[in-house]
């Protein structure tokens, strides 16, 4: 009993020095970086309270340590201060760096050549046996390549229309390939076209739930996509019916390279979920924040 | 020889590319009988054994068994042929052994070659057959014929290499997703966005940067099931992700208390069982 009371007393004694020490350090701090004019003023209005009261010694001991400190300290506490401001900016350069290198590994990720190899062999084919079509695919890869091929990629790219855009071309080829095993969902109102939206990540979604969700499942899918405004965020849905997400298999370069430079772009504000329904299939999210983006533009 | 006439069966999931091989088959080897056509690996094993082709020409990539595995449980009876538009593990692995595959689109001159390699190896059959001689199906050109026993390894080595490299994608067998339930639907929590872990009575509370979630795994599971270099135990009740720490410091009362990056919340304790995991170099 007494020794736990002891500790008990130690570990209060231990709190109001640490909370006094804070307090101390933020004072310090204040005083070092104040302007000597405010410093006179702050000891003119303690002179006079404390003055009124009829015991100026405390507001004798303000002013002189405040001096003091001011003196003594103010220098090397104003260079410390900068040196932190230094080093904040020097965190911003470091997520800038980043942030150009996360859009580097989205710009290199592009064009899978298995993909590229499939769909030049259906066209070689479909040139025989049914030249319209050929002509179709053809156009798609066309469109397809010009978004994601870094040298080909125009400036304007990010919308939420260009995005939805580029997303159907892809689609359209996967369509001429899986045919009636693969359906698509478009729900995008025309007024969210224009829209910020980063580019890369609508499709890498969609090559995802292909990929992973409808061409291991025999039967195939849909592909829904789908997007609305919920207060002040956009809200991006890729939802598929496919066969789902193991738990062993790994989120991929794809999703982490979309959750990374959510994260450089809008900090926490703007997330990723993956969710499965009820019903089965995956269903990847998109969130960002609408308004401010709206400003930002 | 022409008793019965040549039977192959085509599986691809992709509709044009059957047409495709099926119009260059006709002109190439106008006899030969397509009798079946799959759209899947497993339609392939079913067909392929219930009309035993003597051929059978499959894609690699298939939904439901892939072509590899699908011809594991044909080749006893029938001649395989792969296709594939690209796939480089495999072309290295066919490349090296016995197997015969058509790179896609298949071009006339590419599959003629094929065909004629076929149809000797299939009339060398047929002959050693009226022999009846058990021995002489072993043709003497090695290169247009390969025991069956052979190609089951061969089989069986590719499927390792195509598990292995082919899907780029290294299955360590560690959990990668954590699934948590919020309203009706299962949320997937990719481990690489959890910041931490902690046990609490019934439940474990997994923390991100953006939100928490309650799972019902304790952390015993979790430990064993999580890769031991992502995520250290620092405390009976506390997983962490070695990358989320910012910096480790002694409060008052002397223990070490831990931060994390981007995230304002709580520090966490690290017991002094497992204070040996922060010490300076």
């Amino acid at each position: 009993m007494q020794a736990s009371q002891i500790n008990h007393v130690l570990d209060f004694m231990r709190d109001a020095i640490s909370e006094v020490s804070k307090w101390w350090w933020r004072f310090f701090d204040w005083v070092a970086v104040v302007e000597w004019r405010r410093l006179f003023l702050t000891w003119f209005v303690v002179l006079m309270c404390f003055g009124i009261l009829n015991t100026p010694e405390p507001a004798v001991w303000y002013i002189f340590i405040s001096f003091a400190v001011k003196v003594l300290a103010g220098g090397k506490r104003k260079a410390e201060l900068v040196a932190r401001d230094a080093t904040l900016q020097a965190n911003v350069a470091t997520l800038e760096r980043r942030l150009m290198e996360a859009k580097m590994a989205a710009l290199q990720a592009q064009v899978e050549p298995h993909f590229l190899f499939n769909t030049l062999a259906l066209i070689g084919q479909l040139i025989e046996t049914n030249p319209p079509e050929a002509a179709r695919v053809h156009a798609h890869l066309i469109d397809y390549l010009r978004s994601t091929l870094p040298q080909m990629r125009a400036r304007d790219g990010g919308t939420l229309g260009k995005q939805v855009e580029l997303s159907r071309a892809y689609l359209a080829i996967m369509q001429a390939r899986m045919k009636e095993r693969l359906g698509i969902r478009f729900e995008v109102p025309l007024f969210l076209h224009s829209a910020p939206f980063p580019p890369m990540m609508l499709q890498t979604l969609i090559e995802n739930s292909i990929k992973h969700g409808l061409e291991p499942k025999i039967e195939g899918g849909t592909v829904s996509v789908r997007a609305q405004v919920v207060g002040a965020t956009l809200q991006v849905e890729v939802c598929d019916d496919g066969v789902g997400i193991d738990p062993h298999a790994d989120d991929g370069v794809g999703l982490a390279n979309i959750r990374e430079r959510l994260q450089l772009l809008y900090g926490t504000q703007a997330e990723l979920l993956i969710a499965t329904p009820p019903g089965g299939g995956a269903c990847a999210t998109i969130r960002l924040p609408y308004k401010m983006m709206m400003e930002d533009a | 020889m022409n008793s019965a006439a040549i039977t192959a069966l085509i599986a691809d999931d992709e509709a044009p590319m059957r047409d495709l091989l099926r119009a260059r088959l006709s002109s190439v080897w106008p006899e030969l009988q397509i009798v079946a056509e799959a759209a899947n690996g497993v339609q392939a094993v079913e067909l392929g054994q219930r009309h035993r082709p003597d051929i059978a020409f499959l894609d690699i990539r298939m939904p439901g068994l892939s072509g590899i595995e699908a011809a594991r449980q044909l080749y006893t009876h029938s001649h395989i042929v792969f296709a594939t538009a690209y796939d480089q593990y495999a072309l290295d692995a066919f490349q090296q052994g016995a197997l015969d595959y058509l790179l896609k689109p298949v071009t006339a001159e590419r599959l003629a070659t094929t065909c004629a390699r076929l149809r000797t190896r299939l009339e060398a059959q047929r002959d050693a057959k009226l022999v009846a001689s058990p021995d002489a199906n072993r043709d003497t050109d090695r290169d247009t014929s390969v025991p069956p026993q052979d190609i089951g390894q061969q089989l069986a080595r590719l499927t390792a290499l195509l598990e292995n490299k082919g899907q780029a994608k290294p299955q360590t067998g560690y959990l990668r997703w954590i699934q948590a339930q919020v309203g009706a639907s299962l949320r997937m929590v990719s481990t690489r966005e959890v910041l931490f872990f902690q046990s609490d009575e019934k439940y474990t509370r997994v923390q991100t940067a953006t939100s928490e979630f309650l799972i019902r795994k304790t952390l015993k599971e979790l430990l064993d099931e999580l890769d031991p270099d992502e995520f250290w135990r620092i405390h009976r009740s506390t997983l962490v992700r070695v990358d989320a720490i910012a910096d480790v410091s002694r409060d008052v009362r002397g223990r070490q208390m831990l931060r994390l990056k981007n995230y304002a919340g709580e520090a966490l304790e690290v017991s002094r069982n497992h204070s040996y995991l922060f010490q300076q170099m």
